[in-house]
Formats: C-alpha cells, sequence, structure tokens
C-alpha cells in the first residue's frame, strides 16, 4: 500500500484534531477506543475520516477496541502537555539499563570500534528517555497537585486527603528517591558516576570519534545533571510541600469535624484563665494601703487581771503515813485515799489523790499489786486504778 | 538583680493570658531567656511556659475550659465552610484579611446552625462578635480595621489540636480494623 506524504498526515491532524484530541482522551481515561465510541466522535466531526486514521496508521486494531499507536500518541500527549504519571517503578528500570552499558563501555572500551560507539550511543538514548520520564511526571505531578489544590471538582476533604496522600507516598517521594544524587542506588548517583568516567575519556581515549562521542555524552550528562537538579528542587521545595500541605489541611478538617460530632465532650486546648494572677496590678498601692490602713484603726484594749481563788493545800506527809500506818494492813490503798478525802474535804480532788498516792513510795511500807483493777472518780474525771494492797515492812511495831 | 529587657510586658501579657507572638518585640527577649522564664513562672506561679517559634503563652492547671471550646468550635465551623466555599483553610487563615459580615454569612448558612444556637458564646451575631473580640483581647486575632481583623500565628494552637485528634482517631480506626483482621485470621484458622 502506498504510503502517504508526511504532510499529508500532519494536515489531516490539524484539521480533525478536535476529533483526533477527543478520541485521544478518551483513550487516556479508559485505556482503549471502542468501536462504538469511535464511530459516534467521528460522526459528531461530520466527516468520514475512518478510514484515514487507519491508512496513516495513526489508529490500530486492538481486539474489538482501537487505539493510537504509541509514537501518536506519545506526540499528542507532548502537545497535550497532557502526560500520564509513570510508576517510578517504571522510570527505575533504566537503572539497570545505565549500569548495564556503563559497565560494558568500562570493560570493553578496547573492544570492536563499533559496538563502543553503539553502545555510547545508546546509553546517551537511555539517559535521554529517562531525563523524559522524569520531566513529564514532575510536570504532570505539579499539574495534579495545583488541580488538588484549586478543588475545582469540589472534592471532598476525605477524597482529598486520600489523593494527596496518594501522589505523595506512590509517587513523589519514589522519584525524590531516583533524583537524589546522595543515594548509591539512586540513578542521578549512577549518572554522576557515568559523568566523571567519561569526562576522562573524552581526554585520553585514542580514538578521536570515540573521544568525539564521549565529549557529546559528557556534554549531555552536565545538561542532564542540570534538568535533575531543577526537577528535584521543583519536587522538595514546590510539589512535596504544596500536596503536603493538602494532606495536613484534609487531616485538620478531618479533625474539627469529629470534633464538631461531639464538641461538649472533647478536651479542647487548656487556655489561662483571665486575671487569675495580677503580680504588676495598676492599683497595687492602693490595695496595699488598704490592707495596712484596717490595722491602724484599733478599738482601746482593756486588760482586767482576772481574781481567781485558790484553794492553799498544803500536803503533810508525815500527818497522813501516820494515819495510813495506824490502819494497817490497808487492802485497798486508793480506796483508803478517797475515804480519807472525803472525810478531810468533803470532796476528791484529783491532784491530792496523786499527791498522796506518792506514799507508796515509803521505804518502811509494804506494797502488792492486786491483778484487779477498779475505778475512782475524781470531782474532774474518773480514774482505772489498780487494788494496792500496804503492808508494814518487817514485824510490827 | 537586673532582669531580662520586656521583662514587664512579658509578664503582664502572659499572665493575662494573651500570646505573646514573634512579631513582638518582648518574644525576642523572651525567646533569649527561655529558661528562666520557664523556671521563672513555675516558681512564682506554677505555671508552664509554652513556645513555639511563632508565639508563646501560658498554662496552669485552672483553665477557661469555656473559652477554649467556644474558640475550638468558632475554627472548626470556620474552617469547614471556607473548604466547602472551595478555600484552602490554612491559607485563608494565615494570610486572609476576614471582615465580621463574611463571618456572619459563612455561621448563619452553616449546616452546625443547631450547634451554633446551642453555644451560648456564639448563638447570635453579637455573642460572635464579643467572642472575636476575647481572641483579640488573648492575640488570637488582631484588628485591622472596623469590623476587619486577620489571623494571629496563635490559630495553630488550635488547627494542631484538630490534627492530633485526626490522627488519634484514625489510629483508633486502624487498631480496630487490626483487630478485626486478626479476628478473620483466627476464624478461617
Amino acid at each position: 500500500m502506498h504510503r502517504a506524504e508526511p504532510i499529508t498526515i500532519l494536515r489531516f491532524l490539524i484539521n480533525h484534531f478536535d476529533a483526533v484530541k477527543e478520541l485521544y482522551e478518551r483513550q487516556s481515561t479508559e485505556g482503549a477506543i471502542r468501536k462504538e465510541v469511535f464511530q459516534e466522535i467521528v460522526k459528531r466531526h461530520g466527516a468520514d475520516i475512518t478510514n484515514q486514521f487507519f491508512d496513516y496508521k495513526i489508529l490500530k486494531q486492538n481486539g474489538e477496541d482501537y487505539e493510537f499507536r504509541k509514537s501518536y500518541y506519545d506526540f499528542l500527549e507532548f502537545i497535550l502537555v497532557e502526560f500520564r504519571p509513570v510508576l517510578p517503578e517504571s522510570i527505575e528500570k533504566y537503572y539497570s539499563v545505565i549500569n548495564d552499558l556503563f559497565r560494558k563501555i568500562k570493560q570493553g572500551s578496547h573492544e570492536e570500534k563499533m559496538i563502543l560507539e553503539a553502545r555510547i550511543a545508546e546509553l546517551a538514548e537511555q539517559i535521554r528517555e529517562f531525563l523524559e520520564q522524569v520531566e513529564k511526571n514532575t510536570l504532570r505531578l505539579l499539574s495534579e497537585s495545583r488541580e488538588l489544590k484549586a478543588n475545582a471538582d469540589k472534592i471532598d476533604y476525605r477524597q482529598k486527603l486520600h489523593k494527596a496522600s496518594f501522589w505523595i507516598d506512590y509517587y513523589i517521594l519514589p522519584l525524590n528517591k531516583i533524583l537524589d544524587v546522595n543515594n548509591p542506588h539512586s540513578i542521578a548517583y549512577k549518572l554522576a558516576e557515568v559523568a566523571e568516567y567519561v569526562n576522562q575519556k573524552r581526554l585520553v581515549f585514542l580514538d578521536e570519534k570515540i573521544r568525539q562521542r564521549f565529549e557529546k555524552l559528557y556534554y549531555m550528562l552536565i545538561q542532564v545533571n542540570d534538568d535533575l537538579i531543577r526537577n528535584s528542587k521543583i519536587l522538595t521545595n514546590e510539589l512535596l510541600p504544596l500536596i503536603e500541605r493538602i494532606r495536613t489541611e484534609s487531616s485538620i478538617l478531618s479533625g474539627w469535624i469529629d470534633f464538631l460530632k461531639n464538641p461538649f465532650r472533647i478536651e479542647t486546648p487548656p487556655l489561662l484563665k483571665e486575671n487569675m494572677f495580677t503580680p504588676y496590678s495598676k492599683d497595687m498601692y492602693y490595695h496595699t494601703k488598704e490592707f495596712f490602713e484596717q490595722f491602724e484603726i484599733q478599738d482601746d484594749i482593756i486588760l482586767k487581771e482576772e481574781s481567781v481563788e485558790l484553794e492553799k493545800w498544803i500536803y503533810n506527809k508525815a500527818a497522813y503515813k501516820e494515819k495510813l500506818k495506824a490502819q494497817l494492813p490497808v487492802y485497798n490503798f486508793f480506796e483508803w485515799i478517797v475515804n480519807e478525802l472525803k472525810q478531810e474535804f468533803g470532796t476528791t480532788d484529783t491532784e491530792k489523790i496523786f499527791t498522796l498516792t506518792s506514799l507508796i513510795f515509803e521505804e518502811d511500807l509494804k506494797v502488792e499489786f492486786q491483778e484487779s483493777e477498779q475505778y475512782i472518780e475524781t470531782t474532774q474525771s474518773q480514774f482505772k486504778v489498780p487494788k494496792i494492797k500496804i503492808e508494814n515492812y518487817g514485824l510490827p511495831e | 538583680m537586673v532582669y531580662p529587657s520586656n521583662h514587664r510586658t512579658i509578664v503582664e501579657d502572659l499572665m493575662k493570658g494573651k500570646f505573646l507572638l514573634s512579631s513582638e518585640k518582648a518574644f525576642a527577649s523572651l525567646k533569649e531567656n527561655e529558661e528562666f522564664y520557664r523556671q521563672f513562672f513555675d516558681a512564682s506561679f506554677g505555671l508552664e511556659l509554652r513556645m513555639s517559634s511563632e508565639y508563646a503563652y501560658l498554662l496552669s492547671s485552672v483553665t477557661n475550659e469555656t473559652l477554649s471550646r467556644s474558640i475550638s468550635i468558632f475554627f472548626a465551623i470556620l474552617c469547614y465552610e471556607l473548604d466547602r466555599d472551595g478555600k484552602n483553610f490554612i491559607d485563608q487563615l494565615q494570610y486572609n484579611e476576614f471582615d465580621l459580615e463574611t463571618i456572619e454569612r459563612y455561621f448563619e448558612n452553616t449546616s452546625y446552625i443547631d450547634l451554633v444556637k446551642a453555644t451560648k458564646t456564639l448563638e447570635d451575631a453579637e455573642k460572635r462578635k464579643t467572642l472575636i473580640e476575647s481572641m483579640r483581647r488573648r492575640n488570637i486575632v488582631e484588628r485591622t480595621g472596623d469590623d476587619r481583623f486577620v489571623f494571629t500565628p496563635a490559630y495553630k494552637v488550635f488547627t494542631d489540636f484538630a490534627l492530633e485528634l485526626a490522627q488519634k482517631k484514625r489510629a483508633e480506626r486502624e487498631n480496630k480494623e487490626a483487630e478485626k483482621q486478626i479476628d478473620i485470621w483466627q476464624e478461617q484458622a
């Protein structure tokens, strides 16, 4: 079949760009273009262009559905700046490709010139592809984050939180890792290693043509390095804080909604009670003055001497001892004291009882404590006392 | 004894329950003598000094729970309504100037109107104005004109509270889910 002129294909794309764009969008969102969708779109745009899509090899059949050929899809994606975010795992694969090629270039630098040249060219191509993927992903992530921030679709905070966490966890952080030049397992680190080797070889390699290849690769690597730094900066300085902010904001809102479900049961942030302390009160002087003034006004105090009649009793030990000895043996010493005092004063005073008790310490009296106890009452109180038997010490006089 | 500069302002403001902001002169002196003031407030009044890079405030065992709850409900509803309005509420709290009319519109039309009416300090426009004035006295808002104001960084005490609450709830939910999963495994075993 006769292949169409490139300009014819381009003109076709220009003339029917609305239909092309719509088809591209359907494939982007649905993964493929269903036959009936294709027919409906083509019909709506009012031209019979079905054949051209296949003659110009823009679309191809995939089972029952249609899809753009990869070159056209990438081209449309590029001109529409609508890149699908590529999973970092897909970008990560460049590590092994670049590493393998680099190892072979190092080992085979003395081998066949042509294969070395081809490997250098392939390495450059892989690096270019890698950079392109990174740039596309950064752009896409940036546009996703900005869209999320603007929240044009008015999605709720849960979805927002979910989306923000999704972009951070599955795309931004892994991509950041790939671009981390300090991580020995990152592609950025590997590229720095490649650049160092290439820099030497571009100066010392014997074959001039190969030397030129190395030289070209070296300058490309410098440019790639700058571009990676720029992308890394977008990720860490703009994208990550932006999306982290969306995530924080959604978390705060989720906290508020939980709080509003039960606002009087949840403990809120403590706040100091106002005016609890006034260490520097402006009225301090007056308060102090008032405080001291209350002591300045004093009533006259009259002190009266109370005349208390004190009963004067002089303990005549000898007389009481005489009385006790005369009645010996006394079987209940405290009973004897109580009786003696009652006889003499008519009352039993506590002080007098204790004073008379001292008689038991007289050396010429034999004191014997009984097991039983008794209560005696004085005018002031009641005491529990033992029964004490008093006898003469030694033979009776 | 020589006291740090702005000592009186630091003590007076903080003990009135105010947030001392990093934009104020006294804050630098407080920051410079943080350890001294920590001990000073603790030994003199049994108060705890809390500091962040943007504000400082005092805490005691006796707190103004009513005010704190009212402010929390105020922020919760405002953030919710701002978000519903398609606005980034953190940006709004941080950079936007508010007027009472806007606040009124949010509070009068909120789906939490029952809660607003049930909260004495928020129930009507006058009470809400009074609450905003209480926040101004505490340095949580700064007046920029008649019926216009901005929030100071002290609002973060409340948004941090919401964030912690969300994290706590999430942890609780995750624990429950994990327990549920363990039960399923045990049943299967």
